[in-house]
């Protein structure tokens, strides 16, 4: 009896061992941002094998990493968390000798406000949040607040995101989407309870089937999600909010715990390349940071305005920072009571 | 009175199958949508052919496979020891594991397995996730093999006993053997138990160790497709004939 | 006179029995106490700038729990778990009734309310969803037949979670209510008709006082795993019927703030032992 709960315990503990022999990488990645190429390319050319595995929110993975053990080797944070991790200490720092492709990438993401050095992560793709909403509703939404109209009977989402939504409120109430005023993150908050009882439910991703169906009627969404849909179905558009609205741009990095940092520069490196950024951003409709990639795609995707707005609506859009730790922790905290509410 | 009595009867077993009836129906469905359109198996083999929905499936089997086995070694253990001597903390927690909401139950482990880790290169993997079934399916082992140890005759072991044997003598050569059925019974279900589990396996699994239940909760979320269809009834199928195995050996022997 | 007890009084057994217990009590202790003795003790302390634990050690999130923003989810879940027992009390009692005076079928009758509960739980929410979406079959259908113009809301709201929840545990009613049921002697039935009780009458004043413990049972089997659901709000509801579960699991996973989420895990875990204390002592030994 004895020896077979020791086998048996033996055999969980060998199966939570690796498999040795092989070169492995973890990657960590949001939902629908690698062609369907990409991985298994990498796979061949570096002959190693790739897990891949996909979240829908940055604090998701925030939540798993900030462990130091949680198995991931690259991982791809926004900007506004970038800082904080690296405060954190769950970045490795870049070794640019080994990201030789680091150059194609755009000027204005040489030397981004949130790394100025990028010597902690490398820029991936970017692009805004507006609304993506079908033709034909009576009241096109404009503006943010035309989300807190009960024009759409229930048929409208908003991310289920927290810096997403206190950006639309903020914005509304004509504020900085990256205020760390109490008071006016109070007033946001009052403002998305108000909200809550008119939305159907707040999803990110996964809304996007939905929008395309002409299941919700307008939906809180990523620029380049929404272009996604309106590949679907020709009945629907999308609008830059007169308000304002936010820019953010995903970057991979390198997590500090990592015992294959070599292979996980190869894949930033691999990632900058012009084709393989061309290809993720042509199947995955992105916005790709790459100069030599943008210049490799086809016309109809670089003139693309929800993809890569013009220079007047990008006026009205304001980057995405990270907080300072007490304006972080009361709108974290607000966000529970909004989901409470 | 019975007239009405069987009639409501109907509808409420109607209403216990109907939805998943529907879904197997829909999976045979050769469109996406809630239109029927044809007969097709397509989906049935899509699913064959998902390396990531296959890796989840051996995850799971694997899980549940040594989370049986060991679960089912202490919990016939402990069923028999509690049927001997009177041991109330042993049985109250059982009880009690039993009756704990499993939100609290996974996020009281990942605070375990979080605490560990400070003191050792651990991560979270198959094993946490293997460790956390354990402990709560340990009581449905000790339910069901108490219940069979309480239709037991004693007078056998006393038998066992005045012929010269020793207490684990008499145990392994008489009762463990009688006790047979219901530990694989017990161990039919605590893998039911365990292969289905989506809420304590999402909290403590690790990058690799999802697990199906996992992919299926990600497939539901993100809309409704014929695919989660075809796996869902395949589960269905299989979960549903173990448990009708373990039910038959249960009743067997009584 | 021989006792079908296992012989509790069988001495000799006494030191195998100690040690039989012994893997399972370290287990528990390991697996099951040390754990919630942890959360205890995070519960107790602060939150990290982005997340985790640190000293200090405060009640500040004791206090935010009885937070009346937060007594919203605490009487929302409460009522949702109540109102879906009653449910099944209700929807369960004839079906156990009619189980219970099916002389020879009765085995099969019952194995057949069992089943689909111990196929996958997450499946048969699944399927729900597939019927009530407003792409599902129910909305496509009334819409094929003109029944009406637009999909009906049947999905994310707090009946839907109702019905998931009702759905998932009504077998866990039928059992308990069938065994009280069973064990009902028909002779009470006849001395009330001979006494001059209508059928009905008979049935208020004799099987429902009888069929108490089953239904103490019952209720308690189902009202614990409602109030602390997950699975079903989160996928019924849409994210929007937010019950305790599904506001620890929030507080675990993406929002970080793990001593709030450790506070609220204790107090579901006491409430589900005070409410097992209040019925446990009335309904039947589980083990």
């Amino acid at each position: 009896m004895k020896r077979r709960t020791f086998l048996a315990a033996a055999a969980g503990v060998g199966l939570g061992c690796e498999r040795r022999g092989e070169r492995r990488l973890n990657v960590y990645n949001w939902e629908n941002y690698a062609a369907s190429s990409t991985i298994p390319h990498f796979e061949r050319e570096f002959r190693c094998r790739v897990r891949y595995a996909t979240y829908g929110s940055a604090e998701e993975m925030l939540a798993k990493v900030m462990t130091g053990n949680s198995g991931w080797d690259v991982v791809f944070p926004s900007n506004s968390f970038v800082e904080p991790m690296r405060d954190l200490a769950l970045l490795a720092p870049l070794d640019h000798a080994r990201l030789s492709n680091v150059e194609n990438l755009d000027a204005r993401f040489r030397a981004p406000v949130w790394d100025p050095s990028l010597r902690w992560c490398v820029p991936y793709m970017y692009s805004a949040t507006g609304i993506v909403y079908s033709k034909s509703v009576s009241r096109q939404p404009l503006a943010w607040a035309d989300l807190w109209s009960d024009s759409y009977g229930h048929r409208v989402t908003m991310l289920d995101d927290p810096a997403e939504v206190f950006a639309a409120c903020l914005k509304r109430l004509g504020a900085s989407l990256n205020s760390g005023d109490a008071r006016e993150l109070k007033q946001a908050r009052d403002l998305a309870i108000q909200q809550k009882h008119l939305l159907r439910a707040y999803l990110s991703e996964e809304v996007r089937d939905q929008v395309a169906a002409g299941d919700v009627l307008a939906a809180q969404m990523w620029a380049q999600v929404a272009q996604v849909a309106m590949d679907q179905s020709s009945n629907l558009a999308f609008s830059f909010p007169a308000e304002g609205f936010a820019l953010y741009a995903d970057n991979c990095a390198i997590l500090r715990e990592s015992k294959r940092q070599d292979l996980a520069h190869e894949f930033l490196n691999y990632l900058l390349r012009p084709a393989v950024a061309a290809a993720i951003a042509t199947e995955m409709r992105t916005a790709t940071v790459n100069r030599a990639a943008h210049a490799l795609l086809p016309e109809a995707q670089r003139e693309n305005a929800v993809l890569y707005p013009a220079a007047e609506t990008l006026q009205r859009g304001e980057w995405f920072a990270a907080l300072p730790i007490t304006a972080q922790r009361l709108r974290d905290r607000y966000w529970t009571e909004i989901k409470s509410a | 009175m019975r007239r009405l009595l069987a009639v409501y009867a109907g509808i409420a077993y109607l209403f216990l199958y109907a939805p998943l009836a529907v879904l197997a129906v829909f999976s045979f469905n050769a469109s996406k949508i809630a239109v029927w359109q044809g007969f097709t198996l397509h989906w049935y083999g899509s699913v064959f052919h998902n390396p990531a929905l296959l890796e989840g499936t051996l995850n799971s089997l694997v899980i549940a496979g040594a989370a049986t086995v060991i679960s089912t070694i202490l919990g016939t253990l402990a069923g028999y020891a509690i049927w001997k001597r009177r041991m109330p903390w042993l049985t109250n927690s059982l009880y009690l594991s039993l009756l704990s909401p499993e939100i609290v139950t996974g996020v009281s482990l990942l605070a375990f397995f979080a605490w560990v880790f400070r003191f050792g290169h651990v991560q979270l993997g198959m094993h946490t996730v293997i460790l956390a079934h354990i402990s709560f399916s340990l009581a449905y082992v000790v339910l069901v093999i108490l219940a069979r140890l309480r239709t037991f005759d004693p007078t056998l072991e006393e038998a066992g006993l005045d012929l010269g044997a020793t207490e684990w003598e008499v145990f392994r050569r008489i009762t463990a053997p009688m006790l047979l059925p219901g530990i694989v019974a017990a161990a039919l279900l605590c893998f039911t138990v365990s292969f289905d589990d989506y809420v304590i396996t999402s909290l403590v699994a690790g990058v690799d160790s999802e697990t199906l239940p996992m992919m299926v909760y990600a497939m539901a979320r993100k809309g409704v497709s014929p695919e989660v269809n075809a796996l869902s009834v395949m589960i269905t199928v299989g979960l549903g004939s173990l448990i009708l195995t373990a039910g038959r050996l249960e009743r067997r022997g009584r | 006179m021989r006792r079908l007890s296992g012989g509790k009084e069988s001495v000799r057994f006494q030191i195998l029995a100690r040690q039989f217990a012994l893997p399972s009590t370290v287990t528990m202790i390991a697996l099951f106490y040390v754990p919630l003795l942890i959360i205890l003790a995070y519960s107790l302390l602060t939150r990290g700038p982005y997340g985790g634990v640190m000293l200090p050690l405060t009640l500040e999130s004791y206090r935010r729990v009885f937070d009346p923003l937060y007594g919203q989810i605490f009487w929302r879940s409460i009522w949702i778990a109540a109102v879906s027992t009653a449910l099944c009390l209700i929807l369960a009692f004839p079906l156990a009734f009619y189980i219970a005076r099916s002389g020879g079928r009765k085995t099969l009758l019952l194995n057949l309310v069992m089943l689909p509960f111990w196929t996958s739980f997450l499946i048969r929410t699944y399927a729900w969803m597939f019927l009530l979406r407003d792409t599902g079959l129910i909305n496509t259908a009334l819409l094929a037949v003109h029944a009406i113009r637009e999909p009906l809301p049947l999905l994310f709201n707090d009946g839907a979670v109702i019905l998931g929840l009702v759905y998932g545990y009504l077998p866990f009613m039928v059992l308990p209510l069938y065994a009280t049921l069973e064990k009902l002697d028909d002779s009470l039935l006849q001395a009330a008709a001979d006494l001059g009780a209508t059928p009905w009458v008979a049935f208020w004043r004799v099987v429902i006082p009888l069929s108490k413990p089953g239904a103490v049972a019952g209720s308690l089997l189902v009202f614990i795993p409602c109030l602390g659901a997950y699975l079903t709000p989160d996928l019924m509801g849409g994210g929007k019927t937010v019950m305790i579960g599904n506001l620890v699991q929030n507080q675990f996973t993406t929002a970080r703030d793990w001593p709030f989420g450790a506070a609220f895990s204790l107090l579901l875990m006491l409430i589900v032992l005070g409410t097992t204390r209040v019925l446990g002592k009335r309904g039947e030994e589980l083990l």
